[in-house]
């Protein structure tokens, strides 16, 4: 597969790689590890006049101290997120769920930032240019009808990231820079709720590093994932847990839940909150996996996997990512 | 828009005029003429165009080759030194793990990756460093061994 003519330019700084993205309008893109900006340029689905290349920019190290908790730059890869030994100690669900993305290769090349960026899924959207030329184009190919939800004025590709629901359930924060400077806002914030344009950066504006409280004691985590092979594939469906014990051991402090792949966004179960001051029992932590099953609205754009199917996992999954997240916390 | 970068290729420096689209894997195999790096899915699933940048996996078929200058890449045929073939090979011989020979020079850089960091993996360590890397013909289990022998020769 070719890809279409574009110009390049490399950057020295965030504040020069944003001021040629806001210049370059919509024309202008980053790239980072290009993992999945490349396939959509093969794919014929979008065709930037200008690649900004974001490589030469300082973002590219990890770092923790318990005053500030662990800072890791937007253009971090996943493997070295995963192979970090603070990472794994600390933040076991965050190590996991980058080693389930993709594959070896693709977490060499793949950021951190590029991931939480990642575009939303559907399977009339991600099809070849040639397979695509059999139908009218849909909405997020900026057509007019949807071929999920027949009659929809909305998009309703899913978003699949599997870094996401990790940090959500971490409570994590990002920081947003543009020409103007830098803010930061919580990693929800980042999700729009839309298929078509999934996130709410601006034009110029880049995540340059993730922010993750210090990590508590007596606390565990886990990521599990549906997909069809063992490797490479998006999530069918990926619930991240999180939970942090009293210093007994036996009364939940904090939990956290989270999903992907299911709807347009990560998905956050609220109603983990309401494991706070109770025993994490068996029966606890089924009520709430019941709870994320009536509140995860997984819709059929996936080819080949009955959505029923999708949304009877959902309550298996997040058990399971419950359980191991407690295991870990009380061991 | 053209670019000339200097490429480290198998410790030989290249200088290569570029245009921003193309791909790392075209600019081995066509202007280089380093063809053992193979070109499968042109989509990033395969494995079978697995380069090593900076001693790290990664693709060249998802990679431009604009943003490789000043890099140092490790094809398949860095592999072999002075005529010798690396364990890795002649272990992949011994155990039959090569029958179209399409995957192997991806699979075979992906397990030097894994060697070069863990020098006694397990079966599993194996799978999980080659999951990467598609073989239709072996079925696995030979490419799993050839890999171990390799590891435990090197011990």
């Amino acid at each position: 597969m070719t890809l279409p003519k574009f110009d390049y330019v490399a950057p020295r700084s965030v504040q020069e790689a944003c001021q040629l993205l806001e210049g370059g309008g919509g024309g202008a893109r980053a790239i980072a590890g290009g993992t999945e900006l490349l396939m959509a340029l093969k794919n014929r689905q979008e065709s930037p006049g200008v690649l900004v290349d974001l490589a030469a920019l300082p973002l590219d190290k990890i770092s923790y101290s318990d005053e500030d908790g662990l800072r890791i730059g937007a253009l971090v890869t996943l493997r070295h997120l995963a192979a970090h030994p603070l990472v794994g100690a600390k933040y076991p669900v965050l190590a996991q769920a980058a080693r389930a993305a993709g594959t070896v290769q693709l977490q060499a090349m793949a950021t951190i930032g590029g991931n939480l960026c990642q575009n939303t899924c559907c399977m009339y959207y991600h099809r070849a240019a040639g397979a695509r030329q059999s139908l009218d184009p849909c909405l997020k190919l900026d057509g007019d009808l949807c071929y999920v939800v027949a009659g929809s004025a909305q998009c309703w590709a899913s978003y699949a990231g599997d870094l996401a629901p990790a940090l959500l359930v971490l409570g994590a924060t990002i920081v947003i820079a543009d020409s103007h400077g830098e803010k930061i806002m919580p990693l929800r914030d980042l999700f729009s709720g839309d298929g078509k344009r999934p996130h709410t950066l601006g034009p110029g504006q880049l995540v340059t590093e993730i922010r993750v409280p210090s990590a508590a004691s007596r606390s565990g985590g886990a990521y599990v994932k549906l997909r069809q092979r063992a490797a490479l594939d998006y999530p069918l469906l990926g619930v991240a847990a999180y939970v942090a014990m009293d210093a007994a051991g036996t009364t939940c402090r904090e939990a956290a839940l989270a999903l992907t792949g299911v709807e347009r966004t990560p998905v956050i179960v609220e109603e983990a909150c309401r494991l706070q001051g109770e025993a994490l029992t068996d029966g606890a932590i089924q009520t709430l996996a019941a709870a994320a099953r009536r509140r995860a609205r997984a819709i059929n754009n996936v080819c080949g996997i009955p959505v029923r199917y999708r949304r009877d996992m959902v309550a298996v999954y997040a058990e399971s990512a419950l359980r191991r997240a407690r295991d870990a916390a009380t061991h | 828009m053209e670019r000339t970068i200097a490429l480290t290729v198998n410790e030989e420096s290249y200088e290569v005029t570029v245009r921003p689209h193309w791909m790392l894997v075209d600019v081995l195999r066509d202007r280089l003429a380093l063809t053992g790096t193979k070109k499968g899915c042109g989509g990033g699933a395969c494995g079978c165009c697995t380069v090593l940048i900076g001693g790290e996996p990664a693709l060249a078929c998802m990679t431009l080759a604009i943003r490789c200058g000043g890099r140092h890449i490790t094809t398949i045929e860095g592999l072999a030194r002075n005529g010798t073939l690396h364990p890795l090979q002649e272990a992949a011989i011994a155990h039959g793990a090569v029958q179209c020979g399409y995957c192997t020079p991806g699979w075979l850089l992906s397990a030097k990756v894994l060697l070069d960091r863990n020098p006694a993996p397990t079966r599993e360590d194996v799978r999980a460093a080659i999951s990467g890397n598609l073989c239709r013909c072996t079925g696995y289990r030979k490419i799993e061994d050839a890999i171990l022998a390799a590891a435990a020769r090197t011990r």
